[in-house]
């Protein structure tokens, strides 16, 4: 990988301790910074993989029919199930293995001990195992993808569809193990976040003054505590099920595959803020260091993602409209849904807020800030929508689902991710990016999601179900507008990997604080790149 | 550096176990719900009861609705299965009673376990049986046609509340599934 040479020859320059070179050096990683960037490279190998498989769906989605020439698969039952497999790989390899790792141990591991003057993180060892366990899962998963078929539950991997009369082979099976090594990995990413968080910040560096994205990574690691378990217990009866005879979720045997549903959301809920809210506390750095101003409302944007998390474990069953529930419970699903409209609005308007009167600089990092807050606000007005029980039976299941969700967590949470890589790739390579081109890059990608989501907004309105790989021709206008975007999109992702290759081989060289006086985080104060360890002496914070 | 350190081990051992705790809670889920939708009738679960609860005659709904039965059999089962009647009408409030006929078309004795509902889901919770084939497995031999019984009860206070006053008609359901382990036991009743 270009990007681990340039790193590992950087970092050895400015080392001042013993550590392992060569290979040795990553496979046994102690140091956050080392495996903050193998995070990051396996999100962009990830991220090439699950891409390419959404521009799949979006060729056969082109147009109404079967596209057989796709694949090179002549059957029709293997040819549809593949496309099934997709959508699934798709959904998988994007929350787990493209925007988790990018995000939370990405940017999580390098920058969080930096951000509250700590000198690594509070398990070092453990979180070599964290990320070894995810290339394990990753592994794996690919392995399900290629066995008897491959899984094509979807995601949501809902029985009866997952169990073993529906999907006989090892593929699921594999699936389950590789999402158990995910989750088992991300329990002790959060473990090692938290206390990090909570022992080993600098003096002064009080928990009302941590950097807001200190704060993301805190309520993230505390959401991934709590729920990534639930989801280990529901597809450990999964597994039981389908190979030892238990019957949790079949209905033929007194089980009940809606408990299915009720586990997996009370999981997959927070889930997705797990996604998003890492989001905010980069785009927060981002909007105050544009700004050249501190954030406005501190206290209220860190307890705003608290209280996200807190109401994120009570709306589970938005998700589940149509499996019977009563009117009242649904009217309670639906206030505690809406309720959460509150914080992101308290979010929002502090972004906006920060931004006013402020002295903005258009950088990279700052449009896709700016684009982040556009495509997160059209995909929260959709939510809004989607709350509403009455609305969201006759939605439910439809594209405008799909549209909502890329448009608030999914693309979203993309272009945080783009904004912190642009926003950091200068401390963590010493290399500035090629400013041109990264400006084209968003515009692109800007353009390319906004034409790929915003006409399935028009087919869910029209009726048109997801997860099925053919539709009426009434449908095939605005589908093909969307693949199209779809194309767009990958030109802009393919410019993004030269992007990338083009800064680590020939960015000229920056100083330690390239963003000027709105740059005030402590990862700014030590020169770019990072050196091999920072903080050995701890930072005072008590006077600033 | 070593005074931290032990504070860490301290917090982390604090963490593992709320995550303990949460799997614990997620295996926890399952009598719970099982529990919850006995109580509330979530999916049209049917109340069990032993008897129908004796009002007296002045206080019994003349309200009628009505009843309509459906059956089901699982593809791996070799059983038909039908209602005796497809619809009663049966007054709110008073234990009714009805059949249903299954006959075993295979050459080989079989057990069948039924699973049920009713919809509307709402009316899971006005719904009680007091007797119902669907309690235990049933076993037929090759060929072999037997007559269940069912003995329900339809509460009055489904008219009463503002949630099921709109319901005309209660579907009771049932899907006949292979029972579990049954092989073994079948077989030793061929040799008997």
């Amino acid at each position: 990988m270009a990007n681990e040479t340039t790193v590992a020859e950087t970092a050895h320059g400015a080392d001042h301790g013993h550590h392992p070179s060569g290979w040795r050096r990553w496979l046994f990683s102690t140091n956050h910074k080392d495996i903050g960037s193998m995070y990051i490279v396996l999100s962009l190998i990830a991220a090439f993989v699950g891409g390419s498989f959404s521009v799949l769906i979006r060729m056969e989605l082109a147009e109404p029919g079967i596209q057989f020439n796709l694949f090179w698969l002549d059957n029709e039952a293997a040819y549809l199930q593949f496309y099934n497999v997709l959508v699934t790989g798709h959904g998988f390899i994007m929350v787990f293995f493209v925007v988790m790792p990018a995000l939370i141990g990405g940017f999580g591991n390098w920058f969080v001990p930096m951000m509250i003057g700590a000198p690594d993180m509070a398990f070092p060892r453990m979180n070599n195992i964290s990320f070894w366990l995810l290339a394990a899962s990753l592994v794996l998963l690919v392995i399900a993808a290629f066995t008897q078929g491959g899984p094509g539950t979807g995601w949501t991997v809902y029985p009866p569809l997952s169990n073993a009369e529906f999907h006989p082979g090892a593929a699921v099976d594999l699936g389950i193990l590789s999402l158990h090594l995910a989750g088992a990995s991300s329990v002790l990413g959060a473990v090692n976040f938290i206390t990090t968080i909570f022992n080993m910040r600098a003096p002064g560096m009080l928990i009302h003054r941590m950097p807001l994205f200190v704060w993301a990574i805190l309520v993230t690691a505390f959401l991934l505590l709590l729920a990534i378990p639930v989801l280990a217990g529901a597809l450990t009866m999964l597994l039981t099920d389908r190979n030892f005879g238990t019957a949790f979720f079949d209905a033929a045997q007194g089980g009940d595959p809606v408990l299915w549903q009720q586990l997996f959301w009370f999981f997959g809920h927070p889930e997705v803020y797990i996604i998003i809210i890492p989001a905010f506390g980069i785009i927060s750095q981002v909007i105050s260091t544009f700004s050249k101003k501190p954030i406005f409302g501190y206290l209220g944007m860190a307890y705003a993602m608290v209280f996200i998390g807190f109401v994120g474990f009570v709306v589970w069953a938005h998700h589940l409209y149509t499996s019977g529930l009563d009117v009242d419970t649904r009217a309670y699903f639906v206030s505690a849904t809406l309720v959460i409209a509150v914080p992101t609005g308290i979010k929002i308007f502090s972004w906006l807020a920060t931004m006013w009167g402020g002295s903005i600089d258009f950088r990279t990092p700052m449009l896709f800030a700016c684009g982040f807050i556009f495509l997160f606000v059209m995909g929260g007005v959709t939510g809004v929508a989607l709350a509403n029980a009455g609305m969201d039976i006759a939605f439910h299941d439809t594209y405008f689902v799909v549209a909502h969700f890329h448009y608030v967590m999914a693309i979203a949470a993309v272009f945080a991710m783009f904004s912190g890589f642009y926003y950091w790739i200068g401390k963590m390579s010493g290399r500035q990016y090629p400013r041109v081109l990264a400006r084209i890059h968003f515009w692109l990608f800007f353009i390319g999601v906004n034409v790929v989501f915003f006409p399935q907004h028009f087919l869910g309105m029209a009726g048109m179900p997801r997860r099925i790989p053919d539709y009426p021709d009434a449908y095939a206008g605005w589908n093909y507008v969307s693949s199209i975007g779809s194309y767009i999109t990958s030109a802009s992702a393919l410019l993004f990997f030269y992007i990338v290759w083009k800064t680590l081989r020939s960015g000229e060289k920056i100083a330690a604080n390239q963003w000027g006086e709105g740059a005030t985080t402590l990862e700014w104060t030590v020169e770019s790149p990072a050196p091999f360890h920072t903080f050995e002496d701890t930072p005072d914070m008590t006077e600033k | 550096m070593s005074k931290p350190r032990k504070s860490n081990k301290k917090t982390a051992i604090v963490l593992f176990s709320m995550a303990g705790g949460m799997i614990g809670l997620s295996f926890a889920a399952v009598p719970l719900y099982k529990l919850f939708c006995q109580v509330t009738g979530y999916g049209g679960t049917p109340k069990i009861i032993a008897a129908a609860p004796a009002t007296p005659a002045s206080q019994q709904s003349t309200r009628e609705i009505n009843v309509r039965f459906d059956a089901n059999v699982n593809s791996k089962l070799a059983w038909r299965f039908a209602p005796e009647r497809q619809k009663i009408r049966v007054r709110a409030g008073v234990p009714t009673q009805t059949h249903y006929l299954a006959r075993n078309v295979s050459d080989q004795p079989s057990t069948g376990n039924a699973t049920y509902n009713v919809t509307p889901f709402k009316a899971g919770e006005y719904f009680s049986k007091i007797e119902c084939f669907c309690f235990t497995e049933q076993r037929l031999k090759a060929g072999e046609e037997a007559v269940m019984g069912v003995q329900f009860y339809v509460d009055p206070e489904i008219f009463t509340d503002p949630n099921t006053q709109d319901i005309k008609e209660i579907t009771l359901s049932y899907t006949f599934f292979p029972a579990k382990n049954a092989g073994e036991e079948d077989k030793q009743m061929t040799r008997r």
